[in-house]
């Protein structure tokens, strides 16, 4: 206790007092850390968020089911129900059907309707339908006894003002149906589902209203104690007999795992670029930490004289990089706060573009999480100051005694360092190659984080070569201030480059993002004038959103099939599958005729020879970020089990894809009906024979005798709008990046305004005496700027360098172990040009605080201080 | 040691044999101290004289256990400083020496009061033992008035009597001051050589001072002459 | 009579949760009694209970009674095996039934299986349905009950199952004079000599193998039964007076094989209780001098006994007299109350029957017999085993039976 006592007194005495003395400098660095922290919290706090809304929702939907029967690409025929529910294992079956409808009008969005049996369904979800005074009919049981009818959800009512007793009009790719409220869920179980965007209704209903007769989505089974513990293949087995074809018994955690890796390796992507914040933030907290080691050097000797321990001191100072973190994740709550809402939408927004539908409107604050950025921060600013502290440890006090002692000469630290670094740099390398873990490229970090300490680490040897090499040449091209920063910059050692490397992360981080960004916006504009080829799109109402699993009603197909127009049609069917936990999609598509007129990127096979091949049905085409999940390479098999159908056929080629749930397997669609089953279509895309003259109204006059034909019940959407729609969402995605980035780039403009201010404050006797040998202020200030320039055109340059380095690592490493896919390496040489001058005019703009400290006192107090 | 014990007259205090000091700069080796025999009894009041470089520093950082020998033997109240461990040093320092500095080395966060206190506490006191002693000190010293000032906003000499209230919270066997007078007024800086003398008649307390001054030659009871590390006179 | 309007009065929606209660349960959700406190004023069998979100809609469903269904108001011209089949035209029916039986080593135990029928819309709804219909659609439901009484081991297990009477999930299928009336995996199939009960819950199962020894007991006047003033306030009802039972009887991991003697009622009907009927107190007796028992007590809220209150003597070669409610009297004896539900239920009787010249005490061979379904239906009421003693013509007579009490715990049934 005493101790503890005793260190708080000496803490407040020394280090509190003297922040509060220049607490300038303690709240930029604070600041710096709050920015970092709080984008890290928040990012974190809503990917969190999303998450756990989607297990959730997952959950409340799975139910307490053991084992759920479903049929890849398909619907379960409802007969084997009763059987199934009567063998022995079995102690509950229910089955369930789900689809997203809309109501009508434009902006509307689309909720979940879940078709159950309330009775069946009882063991398996909770859910409660909240009392209401009107005298009519509202219980649930009127879901049976009356048809159309459905329980809304609580979120679904008060967003849309619907009351018990209303007519709903819903949209589906039929026809719209009018629906009756007949109540209003409890904010508790099903009622929480999809983020509350949920309805139910009965099973017949559910049938009726999509025109799906005899079928359901999938049955879900709750087994009894003694047949919970055998596993899913020996049950499989056992009910062999009574499954139809293709009807497989998988474990309800399936979905939810896969969807769950998916987000968790975003989360883990963000959560490193955020992280990437604190680390530019790090570099504050030593920059501060160490200048006050240096600059109380004589102070610390006379603590040491008065029988301060060497510990003491060194604890002393790590308190001080932890008052730093602890205060900047104090400044960052408030922060946060701010920085989550701004994150949440994007996040989610993304989450939801990209993986699977999130529906999150308010942050949890997990505990749990808050702890996880206390510490992540905490630790950083202990492990920033954990140099510095070990340097006032050092301190002896012996120094006490003597005014001014030499320097001892730190050239061999700066060609150790130097070492390690190179070291660092190139350990990157083969580190980079290791394969990723569970879809987390682990070593993939690890990389990028060596290269990170490499280059920072390499900052004062580059520096004293790079001072050393120009400041004869800056003598003679502007005069004697750049030389004496040229050789100021040679000399300054590590303290000074330490801003530098804050300032190398931030810029190589920008180079990369850049880089990488651009690479991936190329490729994907390229894929999507090429395979997302196309004049018009055409699909029924609702069946994008529901995946496209139903195919197109007969009454619109032979409508189409009676078009005058002079197009071309290509039809395309998409199942969606599993292969493991991990979902693709089949395409089947009329390959013969997509391919006069749109192309594949390819990355494996030959184009020339596989086309014909792939034309004639004699194998498939896979998406990379199939190829790279699942491990098949070109002459592999592929297998899978489609509505009745196992299919096998080999892999002609590996081509880029980049739509966003999972990979894709291409295959021809009238081979597949000639070896299969006719798979029907559900999108059509129309080519023009010839390029009309005017696009516009040959567009519109075919959007006119679709609708005459077909009605409409289908989505119409030109190709250049939907190629317009996928690089929006593309920009949108990255929106949140350019945040982070730009959070990263400012904390370390703040890194060089306190490395500069302190610098000047240390050398202001330097300058007098400069002055005093005859020095113009003007010229003082020039030095300063100078020095100013020679840091951040140092750190710009290795910045760039080692942003190259990273982008190679993010597109090569990151983004297939995390997301399965490449892109055409391309660097943004404009933006590139065009930013890089805009950084080093922003960082001189940070070092402007520091140039007009000189000479704020005049410089005789100065001398009269020391 | 309490500040009232009785301390025999002829008790050896010091004991330095050949003691050396080299100090490695670049590629040449800088002679702070050269083969020195010393013997300093307690109650003793020394003062090392000798001009820049001397050695006159080097002899009390060596003595104040703030820097080691590296050659010769030196055993001060007992303690082998050749030989001592970092942490026997620490403590050493703590119980044994009280430092007072040309140049005062007050810490400038900390007020009078806690600059007296400092050494106490580091040595494990209780607070209010170290406020009761470093009031009684500062009362004898003339500081009472000042106590809650920072470094910054006292004189000279008022920041060198607090550097001996600091040196004496301990009770020290032997007090160094180097140069204590340097950055002194005279009307301070006798002050200040009256307050060493002082400690070391009525409170038998060991003083060594390093002056280039006279101010304090006719307190002393031992002047030793330091010449390039080596003692050229004895007076 | 044996209504049990404590079916399903099931709340504005589904907790999942196991569905057995042991009536052990220690603790009752304060939403119970408020239900309870609730159905006391709306007294609509099956339906309020299965809508009970509303308790307004007592008179929507008294109008909809007149739209299509099937009225129950004379002798009911019983033909078997048709009519152990269903009768969807009225609104509710039952196939009822209980027994006492034990083991070779004299472990006791008490049954009761019970599938109801439920029609939840009128005839004429139908108009409302689609043209093509899902196979999902039905005006039918179903629900069981099943109960186990371990009366040496003190316990008393209930579970409950419930289905629409679509897909093959539940419904009464006849063929080649076989009847068999299922809900989800329970089943009741009964032959001309041989009625099979099978019902599996998580904690216990039943699989019971029943043969009659009296041919089937008319109640009432050839099968009409009066519940109330008016002529179609009654129910056709007959029952299997005495089956001879054996089977086996799963509670836990312990299987028993058992053999006893067991009770049938099969009852449908449209009317509901008439207001101002609070409960009844419903007693099936075997005496073991061959004679079966059958009384219904319909308690009206003033204290008094309906007059429509009745019963049947059967002797033991089959032959049955009616009874009226001036040919018995029941004095309550003792009572009990429950700790689960505070309610206070008789617990021991004095049966009287002049005709039969019939004098015993009918006693709970378990105190706690009380079904508590809160966590599904929120009613509560007591259906359990009892001893019996006493004199019949002069001799020494015992024997076994089960009992049913509604409308202690506030939930009511009957029919207006």
């Amino acid at each position: 206790m005493k101790p503890i006592v005793l260190f708080f007194r000496l803490f407040v005495w020394f280090s509190w007092r003297y922040f509060m003395k220049h607490r300038v400098r303690a709240l930029i660095v604070i600041a710096g850390i709050a920015l970092g922290a709080s984008v890290f919290t928040s990012v974190r706090l809503s990917i969190h968020a999303s998450l756990e809304s989607f297990s959730r929702s997952i959950d409340l939907i799975t139910g307490r089911s053991d084992a759920v029967l479903s049929l890849p690409g398909g619907r379960v025929p409802e007969d084997i129900l009763p059987a199934i529910l009567r063998q022995p294992q079995v102690r509950h079956a229910s089955a369930l059907m789900t689809t997203y409808v809309k109501t009508t009008g434009d902006d509307a969005d689309s909720f979940l309707l879940i078709g159950f049996d309330p009775f069946s369904d009882r063991p398996f979800r909770r859910w409660q339908v909240q009392p209401t005074d009107l005298a009519q009919d509202s219980s649930w049981l009127g879901l049976i006894t009356d048809p159309f009818t459905l329980l809304l959800s609580e979120a679904l009512a008060r967003r849309n003002g619907w009351q018990v007793g209303d007519k709903v009009t819903l949209v589906h790719d039929r026809e719209n149906t009018v629906f009756r409220v007949l109540g209003v869920l409890k904010p508790e179980g099903l009622g929480l589902a999809e983020g509350g965007q949920v309805a139910l209704t009965d099973m017949a209903t559910f049938q009726e209203f999509s025109g799906l007769p005899g079928v359901v989505d999938r049955i879900d089974l709750m087994l009894t104690r003694a047949a919970s513990d055998i596993d899913l293949e020996a049950l499989r087995r056992q009910f062999a007999d009574l499954l139809p074809p293709g009807v497989q018994i998988t474990s309800p955690s399936g979905a939810k795992e896969s969807g769950r890796t998916m987000i968790r390796a975003y989360q883990l992507n963000l959560s490193v670029l955020s992280f990437a914040s604190l680390f530019v933030g790090m570099f504050l907290v030593y920059s501060l930490v160490a200048l006050n080691a240096a600059s109380r050097r004589h102070e610390l000797a006379v603590m040491r004289a008065t029988g301060a321990s060497g510990n003491l001191i060194f604890v002393l100072f790590l308190a001080e990089g932890a008052l730093l973190g602890a205060g900047g994740w104090l400044a960052a709550i408030p922060l946060s706060a701010l920085v989550v809402k701004y994150m949440l939408h994007g996040v989610s927004q993304t989450i939801s573009t990209l993986f699977v539908r999130v529906h999150v409107d308010t942050i949890i604050l997990e505990p749990w999480e808050l702890l996880l950025s206390f510490a992540v921060t905490v630790l950083i600013s202990l492990l920033a100051a954990l140099q510095p502290a070990r340097e006032a440890m050092l301190v002896e006090a012996g120094e006490a005694l003597t005014t001014s002692r030499l320097q001892r000469s730190r050239k061999d630290t700066i060609g150790k360092l130097a070492v390690v670094s190179l070291l660092l740099i190139a350990v990157a390398v083969p580190l980079s190659r290791l394969p990723g873990y569970a879809g987390i490229p682990l070593a993939g970090y690890v990389a990028i984080l060596s290269l990170f300490a490499g280059f920072a680490l390499l900052a004062p040897w580059s520096l004293q070569r790079f001072g050393a090499a120009l400041s004869p040449k800056l003598h003679r091209l502007a005069g004697v201030p750049a030389y004496l920063a040229g050789r100021y910059v040679r000399d300054s050692g590590t303290r000074t480059a330490i801003s530098v490397g804050a300032l190398i992360t931030a810029v190589s981080l920008f180079t990369a993002l850049v880089i990488m960004i651009h690479s991936f916006r190329e490729t994907v504009q390229l894929w999507v004038y090429q395979t997302v080829s196309g004049d018009l799109f055409a699909t029924g109402k609702m069946s994008a959103v529901n995946q496209f699993r139903d195919s197109i009603p007969d009454r619109v197909r032979e409508g189409l099939q009676q078009l005058t127009a002079p197009v071309e049609p290509v039809h395309s069917r998409r199942f969606v599958l599993k292969s493991g936990d991990f979902s693709y999609e089949l395409d089947l598509l009329d390959l013969e005729a997509f391919l006069r007129y749109g192309q594949f990127i390819w990355v494996a096979g030959e184009p020339a020879t596989v086309q014909p091949r792939l034309i004639d049905g004699e194998g498939v085409l896979i998406s990379e970020v199939f190829a790279n999940r699942t491990g098949l390479a070109v002459g592999d098999r592929y297998l899978a089990q489609v509505q009745q159908s196992v299919v096998d056929l080999p892999v002609l080629g590996i081509v880029r894809d980049y739509r966003t749930k999972g990979g894709v397997v291409f295959y021809d669609r009238s081979a597949f009906t000639r070896s299969y089953v006719d798979p029907s279509w559900s999108t059509v895309r129309l080519f023009f024979r010839e390029r009309p003259e005017n696009l516009e109204t040959a567009l519109a006059a075919l959007r006119r005798e679709i609708i005459d034909r077909c009605g409409s019940h289908l989505d119409l959407i030109a190709g250049e709008e939907l190629r317009g729609a996928i690089l929006r969402v593309f920009d949108e995605t990255f929106a949140v990046t350019f945040v982070l980035l730009l959070i990263a780039l400012s904390i370390a403009a703040l890194g060089i305004t306190t490395t500069l201010a302190v610098q000047v404050l240390e050398r202001l006797t330097q300058f007098n005496t400069l002055v005093a040998v005859g020095a113009a202020v003007r010229q003082i200030r020039a030095t300063v700027f100078w020095e100013a320039l020679l840091l951040i055109v140092a750190g710009e340059i290795a910045g760039l360098l080692c942003g190259f380095m990273l982008s190679y690592l993010l597109i090569f490493v990151v983004n297939v172990q995390s997301f399965g896919w490449t892109f055409i390496y391309s660097v943004n040489w404009k933006a590139l040009a065009a930013s890089l001058p805009l950084i080093v005019g922003t960082a001189l703009l940070a070092a402007l605080p520091a140039i007009r400290l000189i000479f704020k006192q005049p410089p005789a107090m100065l001398l009269r201080d020391r | 040691m309490s500040m009232n014990s009785p301390v025999t007259e002829q008790s050896l205090l010091i004991f330095a044999h050949q003691l050396t000091r080299i100090y490695p700069m670049g590629r040449t080796d800088v002679i702070g101290i050269n083969r020195l025999d010393l013997q300093i009894t307690t109650g003793e009041m020394v003062v090392l004289k000798g001009d820049s470089g001397s050695g006159k520093s080097t002899l009390l950082s060596l003595l104040a256990g703030l820097d080691r020998p590296t050659g010769g033997q030196l055993t001060v109240a007992g303690v082998d400083l050749a030989a001592a461990t970092e942490s026997v040093l620490t403590r050493y320092r703590r119980s044994v020496i009280g430092m007072v500095f040309q140049n005062f080395n007050l810490l400038p966060t900390l007020s009078v009061m806690e600059n007296a206190c400092l050494p106490a506490l580091l040595a494990g006191l209780a607070h209010h033992q170290a406020m009761v002693r470093a009031e009684d000190l500062l009362r004898w010293l003339g500081l009472d008035h000042r106590k809650d000032h920072l470094p910054a906003q006292l004189s000279g000499g008022e920041m060198q009597r607090t550097a001996i209230a600091r040196a004496l919270i301990n009770e020290p066997q032997i007090i160094l001051a180097d140069e204590p007078t340097g950055n002194l007024d005279s009307r301070s800086g006798e002050t200040v050589i009256e307050l060493l003398a002082e400690l070391n008649r009525s409170r038998q307390r060991t003083v060594i001072i390093a002056t280039h001054s006279n101010l304090a030659d006719a307190t002393a009871t031992r002047l030793i002459r330091l010449k390039d590390g080596e003692i050229t006179g004895l007076a | 009579m044996r209504t049990k309007r404590s079916i399903a009065v099931f709340r504005n929606g589904f907790e999942s949760g196991p569905t057995t209660k042991v009536s052990r349960g220690d603790e009752v959700p304060p939403e119970n009694k408020r239900t309870s406190g609730k159905l006391r004023f709306c007294v609509i069998l099956l339906y309020v209970a299965l809508s009970a979100a509303s308790n307004s809609n007592f008179e929507a469903v008294a109008q909809q009674s007149d739209a299509g269904y099937l009225a129950v108001t004379g002798p009911c011209q019983l033909q078997f095996p048709t009519d152990h089949g269903a009768h969807p035209g009225y609104r509710t029916e039952w196939w009822y039934y209980t027994g006492n039986l034990q083991t070779d080593r004299e472990r006791s135990f008490g049954f009761q299986l019970t599938i109801f029928r439920r029609r939840i819309s009128p005839p004429d709804a139908l108009k409302t349905w689609p043209d093509s219909a899902s196979r999902w659609r039905t005006q039918q439901i179903y629900l069981g009950h099943a109960a186990v009484t371990d009366i040496a081991g003190g316990r008393h297990i209930f579970a409950e199952s419930i289905a629409r009477g679509a897909l093959d999930l539940a419904g009464v299928r006849q063929s080649d004079g076989r009847t068999t009336v299922f809900v989800n995996k329970w089943s009741i199939d009964i032959r001309p000599d041989l009625h099979r009960l099978q019902a599996t819950a998580p904690d216990f199962s039943l699989d019971l193998e029943l043969h009659p020894v009296k041919p089937p007991v008319l109640h009432g006047d050839r099968g009409y039964s009066r519940k109330g003033d008016a002529a179609e306030r009654a129910s056709c009802y007959y029952s299997f007076s005495r089956l001879q039972t054996a089977g086996r009887v799963q509670i836990g991991e312990m299987l028993f094989e058992v053999s006893g003697s067991s009770w049938m009622d099969h009852e449908f009907s449209t009317a509901s209780l008439q207001p101002g009927i609070g409960g009844w107190d419903w007693f099936s007796l075997q005496l073991d001098d061959g004679t079966d028992v059958m009384i219904y007590l319909l308690r009206q809220d003033d204290g008094n006994v309906h007059p429509a209150s009745s019963g049947s003597l059967i002797d033991s070669g089959g032959g049955s007299i009616h009874l009226t409610a001036s040919d018995f009297t029941v004095g309550v004896l003792d009572h009990w109350e429950s700790p689960q539900s505070e309610t206070t239920y008789p617990a021991a009787w004095a049966v009287r029957i002049d005709r039969g010249a019939i004098d015993i005490t009918v006693g709970a061979s378990l105190a706690d017999q009380e079904l508590q379904t809160a966590a599904t239906t929120g009613v509560t009421y007591w259906e359990g085993s009892v001893d019996v003693s006493g004199t019949a013509k002069g001799r020494p007579v015992a024997g076994k039976g089960y009992v049913e009490l509604t409308g202690y715990a506030g939930a009511v049934e009957a029919l207006q």
